[in-house]
């Protein structure tokens, strides 16, 4: 193991930039960490550094725990965006600098620097300034200078941000090629999905101070497992599909007996297909739409399809060109297909996808439910619901009409009197989730997990997914009755272990975890009275007395907070 | 085609900015200037001789010279400290104390030199105290020293701060990640970088000390051939009509001013082809 990062956290006033980040990285191995502005990816790479001291996690290089170790010591190479090279020194000086800090002999220092702008291309320029060389040519002295004393570790923070195109690709394969021939560890942080897809061994996409998935090129944009990943990746359209047996539809389902599974579909332009004609069985139908736009990009067709809101729904709120009625599908065409079916703006087509990707994200919409419209309107104005919708980029539907059937995606009902026995019919009529929401309730600041037995994992699921994009403090809470035999506390625990590490397997989620020991509802109310603005996931095993006791008290009683039940699987327990 | 020796703007008014600049230039520093220096000219040459090497001019350039240079020296070290602080950390009363640094600037002179004669005074509360320490600030070359340590704080630290504010937190991280210790970074990376801004405010501020006559006076006790500063000298010649004596040591300190300057600029100028104008970043 080259590079370990273990729960690695740095907040700036209290603010979480980088937040719980745990990855390991291969001697050799190209990492490139991807992620908006601001998503706490230079940080990290800083602190691996030990250029910023972190707050909470551990650091190893090699195998050596380097945590309380100052950066001077740590020996590795660090390439900033903005080349950092010493201006009053010459590119030789520039280039020795670590060296002579560990005071190598006058020749070998030599011998070493003329191996080193030969690797990276600039010989003879050992006598300029930095002022006299191109940007191109500076980042080289940069990368240089990092690689003078032989560090196991090469870190670059946007080291082409600089630089213009050309410029760009030819030193990115530049540092490629020294980076393969010397096998020297390296991440580079970007925030250009081009430059991550040509370089990386591995991509590790960074959002909100969360690493949120780390994999090979290719899988990462076959297989996002998030929303975010989806999109920052390439273009993608994600769609609410519907899933019955193996059949997958996308006219949104009205009010039926069974409520079908939806899923968040994503559909790249590449993968979709527009016909004029009938559709091939091979292909699954997403529905019409009339062509809007037409693009000409070169290599290939882009084009936009406007699809009315009525049949299929965008997965994500904001999709840009979407309005109340209809929304803009992206499309794109290889030459030879457009030649052989070529299509004008105005045209009606039937759009259809050749592969569909579903996202594995457990929570895929709200649906507001209520009786009346002002009722499922404040519901879905709510500042928790609305701020989760926008951070998640997850869709809120309203239903005011008793159906025979739970809506399909997450139910959301208001807390107060009648609230414990709706989320029970909910969940007993085909909703996996229910959230349940007092008036006016906020983003939470803490997040209690009280995950249950059989619904411990999709519990988990569910906070991870929570907690990916909102900054609050987590807590794996587990309480044993005082009077449960040993034996089963033991298997209790083993249960909450293993949904604990599926978790963090499957979501990178790590939570801090509380054991408790005593009556249940006592203690659940100490830990969520224990700071204001908690919020609850509650996996919930069955549906009996006692469960619905202790949900009337939640969601109904004097102090209200948000709730989120999570239903155990069908045929658990 | 004849050489322009006018670029053409597309702005308007040259003919006249240019025209009132000259104007303003003129009459306000170069016609009395001039005059200066023409007085100072008349006085025929073994006389000017005679006035400038003056056993009490002499000694009072030792005394201007030698304390603005002390003085000078003095506040490149601690201005650069407190330029430092005021930089680098965030402390309660940051922006107070960032202000206050300019009230030598803002302060009449006399002002000043007065509030440094009481406090240093025997009987001031500082003075009373170095006294016991067998120390003498008042009425001595140190209390020179004081004043123009005082007056001269301001230029060092306005001239190291922004070029302080320049060495980016990139470059120390680089020399630390390279394997540099703290005081490696400050001697290698930090103090080349900030050195010609810290040789202009040294410039700065040991002409200024030079020409400083108002918070002088009051601390130094005026005492001829022991603690009589040259602007001093000049009026005290006045006093007693010896216009020749007086224009022939403003000539001497109007030619040490121009070397000053002089040297500002070559300065300047080492600072900007050392560190790269042109490319910047």
């Amino acid at each position: 193991m080259s590079i370990a990062l273990d729960q690695v956290t740095k907040r700036y006033q209290s603010h979480p930039v980088v937040n719980d980040v745990s990855i390991e990285i291969q001697q050799g191995e190209f990492l490139v960490l991807l992620g908006p502005s601001g998503s706490g990816k230079s940080t990290l790479l800083r602190a691996i550094a030990g250029l910023v001291e972190i707050d909470h996690g551990r650091v190893s290089l090699h195998g050596r725990d380097v945590t309380g170790v100052v950066a001077r010591d740590r020996g590795v190479g660090f390439v900033f965006q903005h080349y950092a090279l010493f201006r009053h020194m010459s590119v030789a000086d520039n280039v020795e600098f670590a060296l002579r800090v560990r005071r190598m002999k006058r020749a070998d220092r030599l011998e070493r620097r003329t191996e080193l702008l030969k690797l990276v291309a600039l010989e003879g320029m050992d006598d300029r300034l930095p002022a006299q060389l191109s940007g191109g040519q500076q980042q080289r002295v940069a990368v240089a200078r990092a690689l003078a004393h032989r560090p196991e570790v090469l870190l670059l923070d946007e080291p082409f941000g600089a630089l213009d195109a050309k410029i760009r690709e030819e030193l990115r394969r530049t540092i490629r090629k020294i980076q393969q021939e010397l096998g020297v560890s390296t991440i580079l942080v970007t925030h250009d999905q081009d430059e991550a897809f040509a370089m990386a061994d591995r991509i590790g996409v960074m959002h909100q101070g969360r690493l949120l998935e780390v994999g090979t090129p290719d899988e990462l944009y076959a297989r996002p497992r998030t929303r975010f990943v989806a999109t920052f990746l390439g273009a993608a359209n994600l769609l609410l599909g519907y899933r019955r047996g193996s059949a997958l539809r996308f006219e949104r389902p009205g009010a039926e007996n069974v409520t079908p599974r939806e899923i968040v579909a994503v559909i790249r332009p590449e993968e979709v297909e527009l016909t004029t004609g009938k559709v091939s069985k091979d292909l699954t139908l997403v529905g019409s739409g009339v062509v809007e736009e037409l693009q000409f990009a070169g290599s290939t067709e882009r084009l936009r399809v406007r699809m009315p809101m009525t049949g299929t729904m965008p997965a994500t709120p904001d999709r840009e060109g979407a309005d109340g009625s209809s929304w803009l599908l992206d499309a794109s065409r290889t030459f030879p297909e457009q030649r052989a079916n070529p299509l004008a703006v105005g045209q009606k087509v039937t759009v259809s996808a050749r592969r569909i990707h579903s996202l594995p994200t457990p929570i895929t919409s709200f649906t507001a439910v209520a009786r009346d419209q002002a009722n499922v309107e404040a519901l879905r104005d709510s500042p928790l619901l609305a701020a989760l919708a926008a951070r998640m980029q997850t869709r809120i539907t309203i239903r005011t009409t008793r159906t025979a059937s739970a809506p399909p995606g997450m139910p959301v009902l208001a807390a107060g009197p009648g609230a414990a026995g709706t989320a029970l019919w909910n969940l007993a009529h085909g909703a996996s989730q229910v959230f349940v929401l007092p008036h006016g309730a906020e983003l939470p600041a803490r997040i209690v997990v009280l995950p249950g037995a059989e619904a411990g994992v999709g519990a988990l699921g569910v906070a991870a997914s929570l907690l990916r994009h909102v900054p609050a403090e987590s807590v794996l809470l587990a309480i044993h009755e005082a009077e449960t035999p040993e034996r089963e506390r033991a298997a209790h625990l083993r249960v909450l272990l293993d949904a604990r590490s599926k978790a963090l397997l499957d979501h990178g989620l790590d939570l801090r975890t509380e054991l408790r020991f005593g009556d249940p509802d006592a203690e659940l109310a100490r830990e969520l009275g224990m700071q204001a603005n908690s919020m609850l996931v509650l996996g919930l095993d069955s549906l009996d007395d006692r469960e619905t006791a202790r949900l009337k008290g939640l969601l109904e009683g004097p102090t209200l907070l948000p709730v989120l039940i999570v239903r155990a699987p069908d045929g658990a327990g | 085609m004849a050489k322009r020796i006018v670029v053409p703007s597309p702005l308007p008014g040259f003919g006249l900015t240019f025209g009132f600049t000259t104007f303003f230039l003129s009459s306000v520093i170069l016609l009395p200037l001039a005059a200066l220096v023409i007085r100072a000219l008349g006085i025929p040459f073994s006389e000017l001789i005679g006035l400038l090497l003056d056993e009490r001019a002499v000694a009072s350039y030792r005394l201007s010279f030698g304390a603005a240079a002390l003085a000078a020296a003095i506040n490149a070290v601690f201005g650069f400290i407190v330029a430092w602080s005021l930089v680098r950390y965030e402390f309660p009363g940051r922006r107070l104390l960032d202000t206050m640094i300019d009230l030598p600037f803002a302060l009449p002179t006399a002002v000043s030199g007065i509030a440094l004669a009481t406090v240093f005074s025997p009987t001031g509360w500082l003075g009373t105290k170095l006294a016991i320490a067998g120390v003498q600030v008042a009425y001595t070359w140190i209390g020179v020293v004081v004043a123009l340590v005082l007056i001269g704080l301001p230029f060092v630290v306005r001239s190291v701060q922004p070029a302080l504010i320049e060495v980016r937190k990139d470059l120390e991280d680089a020399a630390e990640s390279l394997g540099a210790g703290g005081f490696h970074v400050f001697r290698r990376i930090i103090l080349p970088t900030i050195m010609p801004a810290l040789a202009t405010g040294f410039t700065l501020a040991f002409a200024r000390g030079i020409g400083e006559y108002g918070s002088v006076v009051f601390i130094s006790g005026n005492l001829p051939l022991k603690t009589e500063i040259t602007p001093l000298l000049i009026v005290i010649k006045l006093e007693q009509y010896d216009y020749n004596g007086a224009a022939a040591l403003g000539f001497f300190m109007l030619a040490m001013s121009f070397v000053m300057l002089f040297a500002i600029n070559l300065v300047q100028q080492w600072g900007q082809r050392r560190m790269g104008l042109g490319v910047q970043r």
